[in-house]
């Protein structure tokens, strides 16, 4: 029942989205025959999912959607915005319903209400809300309930049929279970007590046929009907929509090449494949050791050496690809979201997304939604200015939230923003001091950036209000910490007046990271490569001291200085010249000392668990080709 | 004769017809506990069979029929409605 209800959830989402799309694609051109097409597939297709978890008000919603939808695909009705915007309200109370079946709970007593009236604002349904007949029958509901997990895996159109036999057939000759079995393909049968229940046996009449039979057939209707033929007033049919209508064309192919595996194989997959890379890193030692006795031998040895490599490589590239999995999904909530949001702020957003195709590492994607969702709420609750307001200002009404997602390189870009009121550097120093968590001379000396900054410090909230949409604090200490889990950083950009950008640089591929190896005194960890700004060789005497620390000049700008051994509690040695690690901590550079640079690797992270989970500034572990445990450091927050 | 009775046993085998309800009616009458064997079983009339569903007998054996066997089993062991 469970992996049943999982299913459901996963495609249930994908076809609101899909539909979402292309609603989406209708407001601005209502009349596009392909978007109506695709919708509709998705509205049908979904609709039959919910009548498997006999969803009475979500199945009543879509069926009505789905007859506008069908109305317009044959041209008897044209769409109109007005119209659409009645569709999307449906599609959103749809996902809601999904949601709440997720978190295990019943639609509510409200949703019957709701379903009537969304479907009262759909043209060609304001006369009465669902009529009797478009319901599906009482018996019907029952079967689906009780057959839900025998249905669930069937992939074809399929029939209901109830089948009440009159009392005296078995004096006609009539054997109805006879009659049942010539029907083809049958799937799922029952036989029920007609009156309730099933009789005393003493009060039994031998020759009284008192059964119902219930089944469904993923037989053609006419085939069924067929079967029946003899005894067709006796018998109800009912044909149910395909759970899952592919395109005719190329579906069966589509079906046949998509693969659910659960994301934990993969995983396995990874972490095997890591001690490959591990096993195959012996193979330079053991060339250097053969290099002794035989050079020949060597040589060969290292040829293999290269030859493996080149195919874990690829092999690695290949399970990564698997991880990868488009942010869609993620996303396809927040514009429902940011609907529901902007109502209750009583404001007017224009959503747009961009991107959402994008392929990205699953954990990237899963742990996206969190931060994107707080830095949405901020923006229409802190950015985006109320209407009458944005008029005052001589701006659009209606405001402009724009999400875009794109690739760099190994990394991900991920952009929200607003043009609403900008950030004022100024007023969050101002908070900053009142709150304690500066001195005004420090708040002073902050650069513009620094500044806009603060408000991901822990329990900054610049809002005069405190709203129940971003609460108090905002939680943008949060986002920080989440997108930082990733490997990530964030930017902002605000112009005052005008709108906030918020740029996320997270990496593509999260299942092996690449590691440089630096040497703290005898010791060795690992550093994220992408949290690595660049490393440098200075002379020892360009060292300045400033305050109580240190600094350099690096490309004509001052640098502050720290070194990783103080910082890991370890032995400051001085050398003559210094190596450094710099990193961007805050939004600003920061340069760290170490005492060398050694290889670059490959490796899968582990998070840290038990003592580990506790100590600052470490990431996580990672197994290295000896066989011995390399800690990653967790770079900005060792800086900060 | 489709419907026998042995100690315990009341056996259903051959093609059961609405004219063996009665019979199989009155040897569960007889014997409350007796169990049904359905081994050898190639038809089996509605008749016949809502009585099994209504006295739910313990069943053992399997019908010779493919589509007795595939749903005699489950229409038999589900729980009453009552």
């Amino acid at each position: 029942m469970d992996e049943m209800l999982d299913q459901f959830l996963i495609e249930g989402r994908e076809l609101v989205a899909q539909a979402s799309d292309d609603f989406a694609r209708l407001l601005r051109y209502p009349q596009d025959a392909a978007a109506i097409d695709s919708a509709f597939r998705a509205i049908h297709t979904l609709k039959g999912s919910v009548a498997i978890f006999a969803l009475a008000p979500a199945e009543r919603v879509l069926h009505a959607a789905e007859d506008v939808l069908e109305r317009a695909r044959k041209g008897s009705t044209r769409l109109d915005r007005e119209t659409v915007t009645a569709l999307v309200a449906c599609l959103d109370a749809v996902d809601r319903w999904i949601d709440r079946i997720e978190a295990g709970g019943k639609l509510g007593g409200d949703a019957d209400r709701s379903a009537a009236e969304l479907v009262r604002l759909l043209p060609g349904n304001d006369a009465d809300a669902p009529s009797e007949a478009e319901q599906p029958p009482e018996w019907l509901t029952s079967l689906m309930t009780r057959e839900a997990a025998t249905l669930s895996g069937a992939s074809e159109t399929l029939v209901a049929f109830r089948y009440v036999p009159d009392a005296d057939c078995f004096f006609r000759g009539d054997d109805p279970f006879a009659i049942v079995a010539g029907i083809p393909d049958l799937i799922t049968l029952a036989i029920l007590p007609g009156g309730g229940g099933w009789p005393e046996l003493q009060a039994i009449e031998p020759f009284t046929c008192f059964s119902v039979l219930e089944g469904v057939s993923a037989a053609a209707l006419d085939q069924v009907k067929a079967a029946f033929r003899l005894v067709p007033d006796q018998v109800m049919l009912h044909p149910l929509a395909a759970p899952a209508e592919q395109d005719p064309d190329n579906g069966r192919e589509k079906a046949a090449a998509t693969l659910r595996v659960a994301a934990a194989r993969v995983d396995a997959l990874g972490e095997r494949l890591s001690e490959l890379i591990v096993a195959v890193n012996a193979f330079a030692p053991l060339a250097a050791q053969a290099d002794r006795v035989d050079a020949a031998l060597a040589a060969s040895i290292r040829a293999a050496q290269v030859d493996l490599e080149q195919a874990t490589s690829d092999l690695h590239r290949g399970v990564a690809s698997v991880r990868l999995v488009p942010l869609a999904p993620t996303l396809r909530r927040l514009p429902r979201l940011v609907r529901e949001i902007a109502a209750s702020l009583q404001k007017q957003v224009e959503f747009s997304m961009a991107g959402e195709g994008l392929e990205v590492d699953k954990e990237i994607a899963d742990g996206l939604f969190e931060p994107l969702l707080h830095l949405v709420r901020n923006a229409l609750d802190h950015g985006i200015e109320a209407a009458e307001r944005r008029q005052e200002l001589g701006k659009p009404a209606v405001g402009r939230l724009a999400l875009s997602a794109g690739r760099e390189g190994d990394a991900v870009i991920v952009t929200l923003s607003d043009d609403g009121s900008g950030i004022d550097p100024a007023r969050i120093c101002e908070v900053a001091v009142a709150r304690g968590l500066l001195s005004a001379e420090d708040a002073e000396a902050l650069s513009e950036s620094a500044a806009l900054r603060l408000i991901f410090a822990p329990g900054f909230s610049t809002a005069g209000a405190v709203t129940d949409v971003s609460g108090r604090g905002v939680g943008m200490d949060a986002v920080l910490s989440a997108v930082e889990r990733m490997r990530g950083h964030i930017d902002i950009d605000s112009r005052l007046g005008s709108g906030t950008r918020f740029r996320m640089r997270l990496p593509v591929n999260a299942l092996t990271t690449r590691l440089l190896v630096v040497a703290v005194g005898t010791d060795r960890y690992g550093v994220a490569l992408d949290q690595v700004v660049e490393t440098v060789r200075i002379d020892s005497r360009s060292l300045m001291p400033v305050g109580e620390g240190l600094a350099c000049v690096l490309r004509g700008r001052t640098v502050p200085v720290l070194s990783l051994a103080a910082l890991l509690g370890l032995a400051d040695v001085p050398a003559p010249a210094t190596r450094l690690l710099v990193t961007r901590s805050g939004g600003e550079r920061v340069a760290l000392k170490v005492d060398g640079f050694a290889e670059r690797i490959d490796a899968l992270v582990r998070p840290p668990d038990g003592m580990l989970a506790a100590v600052r500034g470490v990431s996580g572990s990672t197994v290295t080709s000896d066989g011995g445990v390399l800690l990653v450091l967790n770079l900005p927050e060792l800086a900060a | 004769m489709s419907v026998t009775v042995e100690g315990e046993v009341i056996r259903l085998s051959g093609r059961c017809g609405a004219e063996d309800a009665e019979a199989l009616l009155a040897a569960l009458h007889d014997g409350r506990n007796r169990a049904v064997d359905l081994s050898g079983l190639q038809r089996l009339h509605l008749a016949v069979l809502q009585i099994l569903l209504a006295a739910r007998p313990s069943i053992r054996g399997t019908p010779d029929s493919t589509f007795l066997a595939a749903h005699l089993n489950r229409l038999l062991s589900e729980k009453s409605d009552t």
